[in-house]
């Protein structure tokens, strides 16, 4: 296995300084390439880990078993490197969303150059795993969020990656512009995982991600099929736009929840609650309104009239 | 007073707010246009000029100012994101979302879906609306109308407002979520205006923006007895394939001492770029295509693929880089 660590793209900051994107790529032999990118918002954290510990394990794996490797593994951890350095979701100075800038051009603005120097990078992978960490507001059981128009090709995809949940979600026209509709459009392979927390890492999520990784990877081939993985023990709900109930705040204050994230509830459970900082009254119950799985749980107390809260997954029984 | 809100809600440690809006013109007459700014809360030339147009409609519909008489109905928003003003945050603040990528909104959703919701309820069934932004607190924007995939009497009327330059383009996938693209769902007629920078006021643009409103009231007969504007205002119109974009390949200091509005020939000096730590000149930026200023970067510091200026052409030329990000105003 050949490691090397390289920038694939630079450019010149006013002062001194250059704004370069970094990869590891470890090579066993040429294809496939499987990929994982993170940090396009640069308040999510959880994929910088999961590179980290993909990294780990791709290193003990060549002390364990040589070889192993047939393909090649490239970690993209940071693609919005001047966010994460200045713990910022949108790209510095511009302020704008690194994800809604795809498929970029290289001649365009600073933003545009950083998406179309990705998807140049990304171009014939098998797959890429591009993921994310909610944001700061909300918890998120590790994902699979796929767009419709993809469905067929990416669900067995998803299937294979250890993930609690895949939803599938209707076309929106708003996000032609990401990272994953513009390499899928491109016939790139590319799921969006969502995990975790904004400015938070999850350990054990990170773990669970990595694994279902390492298990997509071997279907690909880009890992020797007699590798004995840790067994994916994680059987992915299926949801969609219809099954899927979100709980936003009936009215603004703070948000203490009375049950665990990823639970089964069942219709009419207190979930949390709204109070007032300043008096000692509860302004809202927040009560599930129907049996499922909370899959989605507010992790900034904060909220306004309107804030997400929750959201469950209806189970199939109820209708 | 005219004063009334589009939404109240609820604030989790201060008081409860409100979106407050002007309903101006005689009750019961047709709704004949919505004027909406402020959706970004650091683009203030809108919210300044919507909140002194207010004013002065008032005066005409107190019987204020002889031989004007407002003849519709005119609701005007200054400011949609007001805690957005108030912080001095082109977003929502709470949350950082971009309230003109809300829309169409809902009114059970998201807080900033609830405030897209009710601007758009408000002001879509008028029979005109008009969206006004101003760029960002890095480039300057000549006042300019913007036409998405327009029809002819959108061209016909946008010509009224006697601001310099009218663009047409077509709606991108990152603007499908812009109150002006919900409007556009909902029929009828709206146009988006762009005038000056962000995060001050630039009075002249302002003056000019305000001249254009009465004008296009005027026009529109909203309003009787008034015309400010010059009536031999130069009006352009340009295509997608007609803006010409600037873009830096060095780093560094850059300065200009250009104006936007002025209109250049093919290899005019735009400006020099100086290295940032050394000082020494690095490059003249020269414009190699003819044509009007229509924005100038206004922010010294300059990154490798940053937009120093765009420039309207006569002539088409191939489709050039897409240059109108989020963050550039809309």
């Amino acid at each position: 296995m050949q490691t090397r660590c390289e920038a694939f793209f630079r450019l010149e900051l006013p002062y001194r300084e250059g704004l370069s994107l970094e990869r590891a790529v470890f090579t066993g032999g040429g294809a496939p390439r499987v990929a994982v990118v993170s940090g396009i918002h640069g308040d999510e954290l959880e994929g910088l880990y999961v590179c980290h510990r993909l990294a780990a394990r791709l290193e003990s794996l060549e002390r364990q078993h040589p070889g192993a490797l047939r393909g090649s593994f490239e970690l993209y951890p940071a693609l919005n490197p001047l966010g994460l350095d200045t713990l910022q979701r949108r790209v510095p100075i511009y302020d704008v969303d690194l994800n809604r800038s795809f498929p970029g051009h290289a001649s365009g603005l600073l933003p545009q150059r950083l998406a179309a120097a990705a998807m140049e990078a990304l171009a014939g992978c098998a797959l890429v795993v591009d993921i994310h960490a909610s944001n700061v507001y909300l918890r998120e059981i590790p994902q699979v969020r796929i767009a419709r128009a993809f469905e067929s090709k990416l669900v067995p995809l998803a299937r294979r990656m250890n993930v609690d949940l895949i939803w599938v979600h209707e076309a929106m026209t708003v996000l032609e512009n990401t990272i994953a509709h513009s390499l899928n459009e491109r016939g790139v392979p590319c799921l969006v995982a969502e995990m975790g927390v904004g400015m938070r890492v999850t350990p054990d999520f990170a773990e669970q991600m990595v694994t279902g990784i390492l298990h997509a990877a071997r279907e690909l081939g880009a890992l020797d099929p007699a590798l004995e993985l840790e067994p994916a023990t994680h059987v992915p709900l299926v949801a969609d736009d219809g099954n899927v109930h979100y709980l936003n705040a009936e009215t603004s204050g703070l948000f203490a929840p009375a049950v665990a994230h990823w639970n089964a509830v069942r219709k009419g459970d207190l979930l949390g609650t709204v109070v007032s900082p300043l008096r000692g009254n509860v302004l809202s119950e927040v009560r599930s309104p129907v049996d499922g799985v909370l899959f989605t749980l507010r992790e900034y107390p904060l909220v306004y009239e309107g804030s997400l809260l929750a959201r469950i997954m209806r189970s199939e029984e109820t209708g | 007073m005219n004063a009334r809100a589009l939404l109240r809600m609820t604030a989790p440690t201060r008081e409860d707010f409100e979106i407050p809006y002007h309903e101006i013109g005689p009750a019961g007459a047709p709704l004949r246009l919505a004027l909406v700014s402020g959706l970004h809360g650091n683009e203030l030339n809108g919210v300044f000029v919507l909140a002194r147009l207010a004013n002065f409609l008032q005066q005409i519909a107190a019987g204020e100012r002889e031989g004007t008489e407002v003849l519709g109905r005119v609701r005007i928003v200054p400011a949609a994101n007001v805690l957005g003003l108030n912080t001095r945050s082109r977003l929502w603040p709470f949350d950082g979302t971009d309230l003109n990528r809300m829309f169409p909104g809902c009114d059970a959703g998201e807080t900033s879906q609830r405030i897209a919701h009710a601007v758009l309820e408000a002001t879509a069934p008028a029979e005109w609306r008009i969206d006004i932004h101003s760029s960002n607190a890095e480039f300057e924007e000549l006042p300019q109308v913007r036409l998405y995939d327009p029809s002819e009497e959108e061209r016909r009327v946008a010509r009224w407002l006697g601001l310099p330059a009218v663009i047409e383009r077509t709606v991108t996938p990152a603007a499908s979520a812009t109150l002006a693209s919900a409007w556009k769902l909902r029929g009828g007629r709206s146009l988006v205006i762009q005038a000056g920078q962000a995060g001050s006021l630039q009075q002249e643009h302002c003056e000019r923006l305000f001249r254009g409103l009465i004008d296009l009231l005027e026009a529109l007969g909203v309003v009787l007895g008034l015309r400010l504007a010059e009536p031999e205002n130069d009006v352009h119109f340009f295509g997608a394939r007609q803006i010409f974009p600037l873009i830096a390949e060095h780093a560094g200091w850059f300065v200009s001492r250009l104006e936007v509005g002025q209109w250049l020939q093919a290899g005019d000096l735009v400006g020099y770029v100086y290295d940032g730590f050394e000082g020494r000149l690095r490059a003249e930026l020269r414009c190699p295509v003819s044509g009007l200023l229509a924005g100038l970067r206004r922010q010294a510091l300059l990154c490798e693929g940053d937009l120093v200026a765009r420039v309207l052409t006569r002539q088409a030329f191939a489709p050039a880089v897409d240059t109108f990000l989020d963050a550039q105003g809309q």
